[in-house]
């Protein structure tokens, strides 16, 4: 069912009739037995659905895997996390994260923008645009990250996060971005630390070793 | 196919013919052998190596990234190396590879981090005509100009872009693999083009050194894999090209794509049978192989003028395309 790690950078998918996988296009790396693979357009049908989809670049070109046997998923080389969600909260991330899902899972477009200007803000900054993708359920996804990602868990204190490090978070959790720009950052003699995502709230924020995307 | 049936690489070796327990478990140890003191002397060619028919250097047995260093310092210090404390044909790191040389080595263009001793690196074109077995053991036109020869005695150490490397001993058997993957080969291989665009095949005993991006997962036939994530083969036959006919119906791009021959990647698999091992990594961002360029030329001998200029404004047209 869920996803099996074979190194850092590579899982394994045990993808029968009841379990079928969606993953990243051209994430396949290998695979055994009867698998045949249907490309799949357009995400989940949440808030915003298509249309949302199609306007906010947070759709990813993504495939249905399906069949009975054994497939690897890897991209280009980047770390996987498998995390696993208990159909509580959705887990909050980039779309082009996501390397692989239970299929049973649903995907939706967020606009972060209907959570005042200063989501849309932090949206901008963590280079997740206005939009955020949202995965649903109970089951398995993948996660991409440059360098691994590591799990900060939260009870109610408040962690301030690299937007560029920041990978996505599962859990009852507010992300305010705070600015603190000077006349330091203007001239560009800033500390490259100026803008932080400050995260609180009940959860865990997932964080990555690299300031750099892919 | 003179090696032992069902073992590749020697006695003892992990990823041999037999079912291995999860291919994503390493062979072996880097850092395990107890290394043989540098005033020893190395081992002559013509006997086997030391590590011979030993499963070759892996990772994930023992905490690879971050363990212990191999001279015992204190863990999360790297220890300081010199010509002595560096081990003998064998990992420093799982991104670094020790070559003790004595003599030859074939070895990619760049792979060469730091060297102690002597060591000439003389291009293969120039070196093949002084020493005429050079030409005989590196039988590949198209990719003889990005590749040098090691000569001398010393510690030569390699690397490739930070990728893991691992080196494989070959007991008069044949590993095919990615060309832009592999970093060093000793003299006592031959080098082959592969039937594959992009990959060469070694044959013969000895040991070579390539670098895969994670750690080498190792597959057996029948399986099916994606052409960027493929690293070798050792073994089965050439695979054949499978399309996934699903795909190509259920997607019209792919379709027209298909019938153009063209594909954008996703439906098309290296499919292997046979007996024999896979070996793949994570896919890589490809890096551009300039011998590819070589190789498809040098087929376009196989159209007819009318079909060259044809082909000739696809390719332009492409290219436009892109930028």
């Amino acid at each position: 069912m869920s996803f099996e790690t074979v190194n850092s950078k590579v899982v394994r998918a045990h993808v029968s009739a009841s379990t079928p996988v969606l993953a990243r296009r051209g994430a396949m790396l290998g695979y055994s037995g009867q698998v045949t693979f249907r490309p799949v357009h357009g995400q989940g049908r949440g808030i915003g659905g298509m249309v949302g989809a199609a306007m906010s670049g947070e759709s990813n070109a993504m495939m249905a895997t399906e069949g009975t046997g054994q497939v690897l998923y890897g991209y280009k080389g980047l770390h996987v996390t498998v995390l696993e969600l208990d159909g509580g909260a959705p887990l909050v991330c980039e779309a082009d994260r996501l390397l692989a899902h239970d299929a049973n899972l649903q995907t939706s477009v967020q606009f972060l923008g209907s959570g005042g200007m200063k989501q849309a803000i932090s949206g901008a900054m963590t280079g997740q645009g206005l939009f955020t993708t949202n995965v649903h359920g109970r089951g398995s996804v993948a996660v991409l990250s440059h360098g691994g990602a590591f799990p900060l868990q939260l009870n109610g204190q408040q962690v301030g996060v690299d937007p560029q490090a920041y990978v996505g978070h599962v859990g009852q959790l507010s992300v305010d971005l705070a600015a603190k720009v000077g006349f330091r950052d203007v001239v560009g003699r800033g500390s490259g630390e100026a803008f932080q995502l400050r995260i609180s709230g009940h959860g865990t924020v997932y964080v990555q070793a690299s300031e750099q995307k892919f | 196919m003179t090696y032992p049936p069902g073992n590749p690489y020697g006695g003892g070796n992990p990823y041999g013919g037999q079912p291995q327990p999860g291919y994503g478990q390493p062979p072996g140890n880097p850092y395990g052998q107890p290394q043989p003191g540098y005033g020893q002397p190395p081992p002559g060619y013509g006997q086997p190596p030391p590590g011979y028919g030993q499963p070759p250097p892996g990772y994930g047995q023992q905490p690879p990234y971050g363990g212990p260093p191999p001279q015992g310092a204190p863990s999360g210090v790297p220890a300081t190396l010199n010509p002595q404390s560096l081990p003998d044909d064998d990992n420093v790191n799982p991104y670094v590879f020790c070559i003790a040389l004595n003599g030859e080595w074939f070895m990619s263009k760049g792979a060469m981090l730091a060297y102690y001793g002597n060591i000439q690196f003389d291009a293969v074109t120039e070196y093949s005509s002084v020493q005429a077995w050079v030409a005989n053991r590196f039988s590949s036109p198209v990719y003889i100009q990005d590749w040098v020869v090691a000569q001398g005695h010393g510690k030569l150490l390699i690397g490739d872009r930070g990728f893991d490397l691992n080196a494989y001993d070959l007991d008069d058997g044949n590993l095919t693999i990615k060309a832009s993957n592999l970093c060093a080969f000793s003299k006592q291989l031959e080098l082959k083009q592969s039937i594959v665009p992009g990959f060469v095949t070694l044959i013969g005993t000895g040991k070579f050194i390539a670098s895969s991006n994670g750690p080498v997962i190792f597959v057996e036939p029948p399986f099916r894999a994606d052409p960027d994530a493929l690293l070798g083969w050792a073994d089965c036959p050439s695979p054949s090209v499978h399309h996934d006919a699903q795909w190509m119906t259920q997607n019209i791009r792919g379709m027209i794509s298909g019938a153009l021959g063209r594909a954008s990647g996703e439906e098309r698999q290296y499919d292997f049978t046979g007996q024999g091992t896979i070996l793949l990594q994570s896919s890589e961002i490809a890096r551009e192989d300039p011998a590819v360029l070589r190789l498809v030329e040098s087929q376009t001998q196989l159209l007819t003028n009318a079909q060259a200029g044809s082909l000739g404004q696809r390719l332009v047209a492409r290219a436009q395309q892109q930028h």
